[in-house]
């Protein structure tokens, strides 16, 4: 299996605004991304696991250490990567193919070509009939669907999920990370999804990157040996059981990291 | 929305009403209220003798030219503020020292450089509208949700994309707050630098009815600049409303 992402040596460190000094967000961070792996980093809150997805998205700079997408040196967004936000930061004048839409606007697509891809994908993630709701109009889970589909139009080689599910509800979440499995089983991009839920970061993952409150760095990464297609019977066998006691022991006892 | 209609007509009807009886029963001298039928009857002098419409097409005029001005040159100003930090730090001082006097304060002097015709009160109008419009434009920009243009600068978008596909858009409620206040700062521009400075325009004969006690054909000219800022500002309130939906 080919390297697709490579995070060597990476330490991010931020300007503290107001005080003197810096704040380290996370610290000498290595990492190989197989193709086609679906790879999830679970940790505290603060952690710094969003930082390290931002990293990848080349949104935010490495302080040291670097990272390297299909033997490139990422040094800005790209078109090989398409990101989905906690917060879904979808536009509110937007209609949800409006929104699906606006990655490729961006990325200068044909014209033609833009809403009837848009109106696809955002039929995919299952918002037929809400083609032209505004995101006022939507539920969260709703939404987050539009955030998906605006990620998967673009066609990116690599999926950055930073928390996707983290302002929904825990049976929303379920749904929804059942349904982006298979969604991502049809053509299997390599994906790094970030959560601080252990029970979704071992559902989801070929392997989960446990890393520890801040400065964030890796305890651990440990690789998942669960069949796929996987459905959410998945998580009541004795092997997931087994995963989710050995990072809740890694994490240490007593984390807000719920599972 | 029947109910508040209904209730916001009887509201009126009963005002009217009331002005047209008191005068009448004695209650109060109508050489100082007028009645509403004769103001009936003044509109139609003023409208036919050709004074109501010169003097408003100056007023409106003197508006029109101020006002267009004020958004022309304000709007892009206030979201290139709002974009740049080092230019609000340089511009904020002076415009903050401008939103805090009054915009009349500053009439003698544009008298002084351009004279007593229109300049004069175009200029007034220009100050008093362009302030806020500058003022609510900056802060829609500095207020644009964070996540939006992390979101776009993601899908590659350029700094003219980040600009134009997400902070003009997202900061457009703003900038209506903006021409909203701006309008109504405007009106009251042209009428009161008319009354001060001026040898027409609605403002103007406003004071020289006022001083001649027709009562009655200044409370013409008075509903007329009343109707029209009501008018302008629901115009402007509804096209907030629909970018709002």
């Amino acid at each position: 299996m080919t390297v697709h992402v490579r995070i060597e040596q990476l330490t991010v460190e931020y300007e503290k605004p107001r005080a003197q000094g810096r704040f380290v967000a996370v610290s000498d961070v290595n990492l190989d991304v197989g193709r086609g792996r679906f790879v999830t980093i679970v940790g505290p809150s603060g952690c710094g696991k969003s930082t390290v997805l931002l990293a990848v998205a080349g949104l935010t700079a490495p302080t040291r250490g670097r990272v390297i997408v299909d033997g490139k040196e990422v040094t800005g967004p790209g078109r090989d990567r398409a990101m989905v936000f906690q917060e879904f930061a979808l536009m509110p004048w937007r209609t949800a193919v409006e929104n699906v839409r606006f990655g490729l606007e961006l990325q200068r697509w044909s014209a033609d070509d833009q809403t009837a891809r848009a109106l696809r994908f955002v039929r995919l993630v299952g918002l037929q009939g809400f083609e032209h709701y505004r995101p006022g109009q939507l539920s969260g889970g709703m939404r987050q669907r539009v955030g998906i589909a605006r990620a998967l139009a673009v066609d990116p080689q690599i999926l950055l999920l930073d928390e996707p599910f983290g302002a929904l509800d825990a049976q929303t979440r379920e749904t929804m990370g059942d349904e982006l499995l298979g969604i991502w089983e049809q053509d299997k991009k390599t994906a790094l999804f970030v959560t601080h839920s252990i029970d979704e970061a071992v559902f989801l993952g070929d392997a989960v990157v446990v890393m520890s409150r801040s400065p964030g760095r890796v305890l651990e990464t440990i690789a998942i040996d669960l069949p796929r297609p996987r459905t959410i019977e998945v998580t009541d066998t004795t092997a997931f059981v087994e995963y989710r006691r050995r990072i809740r022991r890694l994490l240490g006892s007593g984390q807000e990291a719920h599972g | 929305m029947d109910k508040r209609l209904a209730i916001s007509t009887a509201s009126i009807a009963v005002f009217i009403a009331a002005w047209e009886v008191a005068p009448r029963l004695g209650l109060v001298d109508p050489f100082f209220t007028s009645r509403p039928t004769q103001v009936i009857v003044a509109a139609a002098d003023v409208v036919r003798s050709g004074t109501l419409l010169r003097d408003a097409a100056v007023s409106l005029s003197e508006f029109a030219i101020g006002f267009a001005l004020a958004v022309a040159i304000g709007v892009p100003l206030g979201l290139l503020l709002g974009t740049f930090e080092t230019l609000r730090l340089l511009l904020d001082p002076p415009i903050m020292a401008v939103y805090a006097t009054p915009q009349l304060a500053l009439l003698p002097i544009f008298v002084l450089w351009l004279g007593i015709g229109m300049s004069s009160k175009i200029a007034v109008v220009f100050l008093g509208a362009s302030i806020p419009i500058i003022v609510n434009c900056m802060a829609g920009v500095r207020h644009v949700d964070r996540p939006l243009v992390v979101a776009a600068r993601s899908f590659c978008a350029t700094r003219l994309d980040v600009f134009a596909r997400v902070i003009l858009p997202a900061s457009l409620p703003g900038v209506m707050i903006g021409i909203r206040l701006g309008l109504s700062r405007a009106v009251l521009g042209v009428v009161v630098a008319e009354m001060y400075v001026s040898q027409d325009g609605v403002g103007n004969q406003i004071m020289r009815l006022g001083s001649a006690f027709h009562v009655d054909r200044l409370l013409v000219y008075v509903l007329l600049v009343s109707t029209f800022g009501l008018a302008a500002t629901s115009a402007v309130r509804r096209i907030e409303e629909r970018i709002a939906r």
